[in-house]
Parts: C-alpha cells; sequence; structure tokens
C-alpha cells in the first residue's frame, strides 16, 4: 500500500517536472523573438531586445514618449504612428484613438510587443526629451501645502526647453512606496538657467510622488527626471497677454515671466492669480517687483474668500469679473491659463464672451 | 474561495505604493470579493444601487466644477466643493481609463454629515461596486453615504 502511494507521488513528481521543463523550453522557444529593428522616421534603425512594449523599447534607447500612467495603458498619452508592424490594434487601445488616428495608424505604444521588426513615426520634438540626473539644490515652502524645489544638473550637462513647459519627475522606491512612479510637474524657472531648474508642487492627499517630495527629499538627494514635454509655451507675437493661474499652476507663468525678463518686451500684460484665502497666495513680492521691470505689466492676485485677520484690500471674488477691466482689444489678446479644470473651463467662457478668439487662449489644465 | 489570477492582479494594483500612498484596502482583513459582496447586502437593505450612487457622487461633483474655489450650495441644502490636484489616476480594476485627481467634499446642511469623495471612488463604486476597504483614507460608509447623498 505504502509501496504503491509512493509509487504514485513520485510518478506524478516526474510528470510535473517534466511539465516545468517544458513550458520553460516554450518560453525559451516562443517568447524568444531575438533582436528587433525599430526604424524610426525612415531615417534610422535603432536595435532593440524583442519583446518588450514599444514604449519600454524606445525608453532604454532614451526615447521618451510622454506617459502618464506608466505603461499601464490607461492614460492614452503614448501615442505614436506605427507605419510597418505592431501586430493587429487591441480593444486595449481603440478607446484613446480618434477615428483620425485610428486611419493614420497611430497607436498606443504601450500595448504594442516589439516581437519583429517595426517601423514609426516620431514628432521631432520628441528627441529632444532626455532623461537628466539632478541634485537637490534648495527647496523653499512657498504655502502650507506649496514647495519649490531647484535641482542643479550633473556638472557639465544642460536642459534645452521652452518657458511653459513641463518635465516628469521619478520617484525611488521609499516606505510602502516599492515601485518607482513618474509624475509631470511645470518647470517653474526660466530657461536661460540651462543648469538647473525649479518646480512648483503642491502635496496631493495619498499622492505617492508629491508625499516623497514632501516628506522625504531633502537638500543634496539624487533625482531623475525626463523632458520636456508639452506645447503651452509664449508665442511670439505682438498682442496683449492675460496671464490666468491659480494654486501651482504659477509655475509655467513664473518661467515664461522671467523669460521676458531676460529676453524684453514691450507687451501689454495683466497676471491674474485666482486664490482663496491669503494663506493660499505665494511669490506676490517677486511678482510685484516685475511691475518695475517690464513697461506694462499688472500683477493681479485676487482672493474669493478673503478671512476677516487676512486684511485684504485687493481684488475679491472669481477673477473673471475683473477682465473687463483689462482687455483692451480682444481680437489682439492672447490668454495663457494654467489651473485646475474647473478655472480653465470658466476662465475660457469668460474670456470668450468677451470676444477673445478661442484658438488665442493656451491654457495647461490640471485634470 | 481562492481569488482568480484577475483578483489577484487587482488586489496587487491596490497595495500601498502601487495607484495611491496607501492603497484601497486599508486595515480590511476581508477578502476583496467579501468587501464588495458585504457593501451591496448594505445597499440591498438601503434599497439603492451602486450606479444610483455613483450617478449621485457624480452630479454633485459637476454641480461644485464652475465654483472650483469655494463650493456651491446644491439643490438648497447640499454644501459641495471640489479641489482639482494634477495629474489622473488609472482604475485598479483594470479599466480602461483615467480619473482626475479631484476631491469632491459634500456637507449635507440638513443632517451634518459630511462626505468626500475622489473621481476614482466615483468611478469604482459605479462600475465596480467597491466603497473601498475599511481603513483606507478614502474608505465610504455606504450607509453614510447615502444618509449624506439622498436625505
Amino acid at each position: 500500500m505504502l509501496a504503491t502511494i509512493f509509487k504514485d507521488i513520485g510518478a506524478l513528481t516526474a510528470i510535473s517536472g517534466l511539465l516545468a521543463v517544458v513550458l520553460v523550453l516554450a518560453e525559451r522557444i516562443f517568447n524568444n523573438y531575438g533582436q528587433c529593428k525599430i526604424n524610426i522616421n525612415g531615417k534610422r534603425d535603432i536595435e532593440v531586445k524583442g519583446g518588450n512594449n514599444l514604449l519600454a523599447s524606445l525608453s532604454d534607447k532614451q526615447i521618451y514618449l510622454p506617459s502618464a500612467c506608466g505603461g499601464r495603458g490607461s492614460c492614452g498619452a503614448c501615442k505614436c504612428k506605427v507605419l510597418e508592424g505592431g501586430g493587429p490594434l487591441l480593444p486595449t487601445e481603440k478607446p484613446f484613438l480618434s477615428k483620425a488616428e485610428l486611419a493614420a495608424g497611430v497607436r498606443l505604444s504601450c500595448q504594442i510587443k516589439v516581437k519583429s521588426d517595426i517601423a514609426v513615426e516620431i514628432p521631432d520634438s520628441i528627441f529632444n526629451i532626455r532623461r537628466f540626473d539632478a541634485t537637490i539644490a534648495e527647496i523653499i515652502d512657498y504655502t502650507h501645502d506649496t514647495k519649490g524645489i531647484t535641482f542643479v544638473l550633473e556638472p557639465g550637462e544642460s536642459i534645452d526647453f521652452k518657458a511653459g513647459q513641463y518635465v516628469q519627475l521619478l520617484t525611488e522606491p521609499y516606505a510602502k512606496v516599492r515601485q518607482r512612479v513618474s509624475r509631470a510637474y511645470s518647470i517653474s524657472s526660466k530657461p536661460e538657467d540651462k543648469d538647473r531648474l525649479q518646480l512648483i508642487i503642491r502635496l496631493v492627499p495619498e499622492g505617492i510622488c508629491t508625499t516623497w517630495v514632501h516628506q522625504y527629499l531633502k537638500v543634496g538627494d539624487k533625482v531623475s527626471f525626463t523632458g520636456p514635454y508639452g506645447d503651452f509655451y509664449l508665442r511670439d507675437t505682438d498682442a496683449d497677454i492675460l496671464f490666468v493661474a491659480g494654486g501651482s499652476g504659477k509655475a509655467p507663468i513664473k518661467s515664461i515671466l522671467e523669460h521676458l525678463e531676460v529676453v524684453g518686451t514691450q507687451r501689454k500684460m495683466t497676471y491674474f492669480f485666482g486664490a482663496r484665502t491669503l494663506k493660499d497666495l505665494y511669490l506676490t513680492e517677486e511678482m510685484r517687483a516685475l511691475e518695475k521691470v517690464f513697461p506694462d505689466f499688472h500683477y493681479e492676485p485676487v482672493l474669493s474668500q478673503p478671512a476677516p485677520d487676512d486684511n485684504w484690500s485687493g481684488k475679491t471674488g472669481y477673477v473673471m469679473r475683473h477682465f473687463p477691466d483689462v482687455i483692451r482689444d480682444p481680437q489682439n489678446t492672447e490668454a495663457y491659463l494654467c489651473g485646475s479644470p474647473g478655472m480653465i473651463d470658466a476662465v475660457i467662457k469668460a474670456l470668450t464672451g468677451l470676444g477673445v478668439a478661442k484658438d488665442k487662449i493656451y491654457y495647461d489644465s490640471f485634470g | 474561495m481562492k481569488p482568480t489570477a484577475k483578483e489577484l492582479k487587482i488586489i496587487q494594483r491596490m497595495q500601498p505604493g502601487v495607484i495611491t500612498l496607501s492603497g484601497f484596502l486599508g486595515s480590511d482583513t476581508r477578502a476583496l470579493n467579501e468587501v464588495i459582496a458585504d457593501d451591496a447586502a448594505q445597499l440591498n437593505r438601503l434599497g439603492k444601487t451602486a450606479e444610483e450612487i455613483a450617478a449621485r457622487m457624480e452630479y454633485f461633483t459637476q454641480k461644485s466644477w464652475n465654483s472650483y474655489l469655494d463650493g456651491e450650495l446644491v439643490d438648497g441644502k447640499y454644501q459641495v466643493k471640489t479641489d482639482v490636484y494634477r495629474g489622473k489616476l488609472p482604475c485598479p480594476f483594470g479599466h480602461i481609463g483615467v480619473y482626475r485627481k479631484a476631491l469632491t467634499t459634500l456637507t449635507n446642511t440638513a443632517n451634518g454629515l459630511s462626505v468626500t469623495w475622489t473621481s476614482l471612488n466615483t468611478h469604482m463604486i459605479g462600475s465596480h461596486g467597491f466603497f473601498e476597504g475599511e481603513g483606507s483614507p478614502f474608505h465610504l460608509d455606504p450607509q453614510i453615504l447615502v444618509r449624506a447623498l439622498f436625505e
């Protein structure tokens, strides 16, 4: 009896072992795609190990397509045109692609497994995106929940960006957080400072990256980021400018203004910064100081609910009600907005109502 | 019941530090399907469906949207405010799409109950019947939620 049981156990163990060997061999044979070529814009080939997704394969070769979800297929940001290969379109991609994009062969790079040679089209601006290593040089508490952090690049490194663009900061594992995540933050310093940049980061409740920044990072720590990304930047015209921001939306506007301080401008500019109470305002003195730098610039902080002990004598309510006082020619006005989607929606509605052309309203929405 | 491979993947995404700092399960010792089943049974007793609750949450979030700084008094007794932060989050159930980092706080001035939810809460309740595990930072008690939203 006992001998039979041992015999059966032995047989089962042998079968299991054999199956495991078969599985390992199958994995090696069927999932081994060898080296694959990715042809980019018909101009150059890069060689990658087959089996990874296109987003990661490109990233390994320092080509960084934007991604807000880290390749989970849930943000739809990592689009690129696939000219050849890539396999059939997946159901996970369809919801993110318009009819025009589908017709043009646009795909989500995180959903495409590189199993054979593939040809893709990538906008030239993507090639300026690089990964940078940096050291934290300064951390400033701007408000109760907002910090300004200055990063100095490694010696000899420099970054080229347009004022208004953003970078993706990469976290390191900390506390219970085992994975690295990347999050987008607008650059708040001027592009002329090529060896460093500043980000303005507001603490997000339960946020993995902002908690790391606010509670764990200190001066001297090493960090990495990729960038620059984004098409929110100042257009080179003579039109009057209306800047509108709230919260950490001040970051790209600060970058644009500091850039204009270097290159100079004669444009009429008004900057409305909306906040609830006095404790939500920051960099007020710095912005006011710019009124003396530019020939026609006004900074207007606006509080919607100033507290009694704020002793606030400035503008109140929502920023929109003050637009008619400063827009002299709606046809010759550009607006640059950065903040919550609620603010962006309300401001666009007010501006178009006043006659500002929709295609002259540029914005960077949080949501 | 042993979780399936798909459930294990969902549970993995709900752990602290994967999508949010503290995750979605809190200190709850029940299995994920038990958490959902217990909340569904409670909803049944309350005479509401998860879809109805999510629709009501979305209604209030939309109403407070334009009053982005100060909030809005909705239907005469619900004080609602939505704060939006930069960025979006994916659904731990693997649903396609990303959800705003938006916090809506509603105070029912008639009964004094106050609840706070995220855009992801609204989606997870409406699509997955998931109110998060007990002890999770954004756990919502169905009974309190129903009283705050409907009374």
